[in-house]
């Protein structure tokens, strides 16, 4: 081996003893969690004595443990859940665990170099990649919000969910989970845990708002919109209303077509589920539909969504 | 473009380099191919028993000669076989230590995965599978393998082997490690074993 070859073998070594390094650190902040018939899972220590995971991977509310890294087998109770963002936090009886140093969103490039960590057993696992994209605000098919799309070019191997996605520093940039998506490897970032985890630890769930109603797109047509003075082409007529639901409390009735709320045009009902943030339940929201082709307002007051059996 | 991102894509290559040298082809009669790692310098070559049924094979070294080799040992539990070609000197690779092996660290697995030639990937450790004794028995690598890596070597970054790579399941790389080899040569005696026939 040439001089140049060995310096330059020695820089991946490096790299590579700075990989470990990384892995190793981080994950005695990395559990299993044992919430299943199947393997374990990977939960990550997020503040002393709480441990966030993936929601679909634990399949019973009770009778939960956790491996910690040290190979300790300890009771867990679950905080709560959250099937929309597929996150989950458990209380450990042992704050002792340190818990992962957090970076934050802005931290999130594509090109990034990132390991996933696992703990499907009493081992920990490891896999390399790199942030592939990362995006915007957007909304799973549960309807929950996760405040960055972030995809990923690494392998979430079987276990893997729940588990630390790390920059090579070892500052935590989110959790990833494969629960979200069968395509690609996703994570969830900083901000959308922390949010999450305040509301499971305070709350024990995460409120939703909720109409209590089930509503599809319309076309308006033009005489009507230009008679009415609407800008949107579409609205959205009710086709079901929950007995007794907040909307129907309101006094909304099935057929009324609703055009905006609290001002805003709604064209499509995930336009309805974004302004249902937690914040708005027990608050009026100002319906603007049209009713008989006349245009109205009606005031409802917003409830919060029932617990769903859900993962 | 930074300098450091450069030195690591030149380093890399360095690794591709060595491990080429020590990487054979194994052809056996109108199967695929495998690949296979020169153990010893009097052209001991080590493959999977999957890639090299009993009897002889066609190994192409990395200087492209194709030479007939002898299948002189072969477990199938443990998926070795151990091949002699003729009498020569030829370059053998490095071996490096399982013992020590971390989750995380980098690794490269070197083979002719698909029929495609002297292939490179990279990777890290997934971790170590040990048995009862807490003696390796499985590499576990995130990488990417295909059918033709296997028997070639998974190494460190400084082109030490660490095993052979075997299989793929559940998207990992399978690689036996070193030890097991070892023991494997050393059950197998003469001429596998490096000692004298009796």
């Amino acid at each position: 081996m040439t001089a140049s070859t060995s310096g330059q073998t020695s820089l991946l070594a490096g790299l590579s003893r700075d990989l470990a390094a990384t892995v190793e650190q981080v994950g005695r902040s990395v559990v299993a969690i044992h919430g299943r018939r199947r393997i374990p899972s990977s939960g990550v220590v997020w503040r002393p004595g709480a441990v966030v995971a993936a929601s679909h991977t634990i399949s019973r509310d009770e009778d939960l443990t956790v491996t910690l890294a040290s190979g300790r087998i300890t009771p867990a109770t679950l905080a709560g859940r959250d099937p929309t963002t597929d996150l989950a936090v458990l209380r450990l009886d042992d704050a002792a665990v340190p818990p992962v140093d957090r970076g934050d969103d802005a931290d999130l490039q594509v090109g990034r170099l990132v390991l996933a960590l696992g703990r499907p057993g009493p081992q920990l696992t490891a896999s390399l990649g790199m942030v592939s994209a990362v995006g915007g605000e957007w909304r799973t098919w549960q309807g929950g919000k996760v405040d960055r799309f972030v995809r990923l070019d690494l392998s979430i191997y079987d276990g893997f969910s729940g588990g630390p996605l790390v920059e090579v520093g070892g500052r935590v940039l989110g959790i990833n989970t494969s629960g979200l998506s069968r395509a690609v490897a996703l994570a969830l970032p900083v901000s959308t845990v922390e949010r999450v985890t305040d509301q499971l630890l305070s709350a024990g769930r995460v409120r939703r708002g909720f109409l209590g109603l089930a509503a599809q797109p319309v076309q308006l047509p033009d005489p009507l919109r230009s008679r009415l003075g609407l800008t949107g082409r579409v609205g959205l007529v009710i086709v079901n209303l929950e007995s007794e639901g907040p909307a129907e409390q309101g006094g909304l009735l099935l057929g009324d077509i609703i055009v905006a709320l609290e001002g805003h045009e709604v064209g499509d009902p995930s336009d309805l589920l974004a302004a249902l943030g937690p914040e708005r339940v027990g608050e009026p929201v100002a319906v603007q539909l049209v009713r008989g082709g006349e245009i109205r307002t009606v005031n409802v007051t917003v409830g919060e969504r029932p617990a769903r059996r859900g993962r | 473009m930074s300098v450091l991102a450069l030195e690591l894509g030149t380093a890399l290559a360095g690794v591709a380099d060595l491990l080429r040298r020590a990487t054979v082809q194994v052809q056996v009669g109108v199967r695929g191919e495998g690949s296979g790692v020169l153990w010893r310098a009097d052209g001991l070559v080590l493959t999977n028993a999957h890639v090299a049924p009993a009897g002889r094979a066609r190994v192409r070294i990395s200087d492209g000669r194709v030479l007939e080799a002898r299948v002189v040992a072969r477990d199938p539990e443990c998926d070795l076989a151990a091949l002699l070609l003729p009498p020569g000197e030829f370059p053998v690779a490095e071996r490096g230590s399982v013992a020590a092996l971390r989750p995380g660290e980098l690794i490269v697995a070197f083979g002719h995965p698909l029929g495609v030639p002297n292939a490179l990937s990279l990777g890290v450790v997934h971790r170590v599978l040990r048995d009862d004794t807490g003696a390796p028995r499985w590499i576990q690598a995130d990488l990417r393998l295909a059918p033709g890596n296997s028997g070639g070597p998974l190494a460190d970054v400084s082109g030490r082997v660490l095993g052979l790579n075997t299989l793929v399941a559940g998207g990992l790389g399978y690689a036996v490690p070193v030890p097991v080899i070892t023991r494997f040569l050393e059950r197998a005696g003469p001429p596998a074993s490096g000692r004298r026939a009796a």
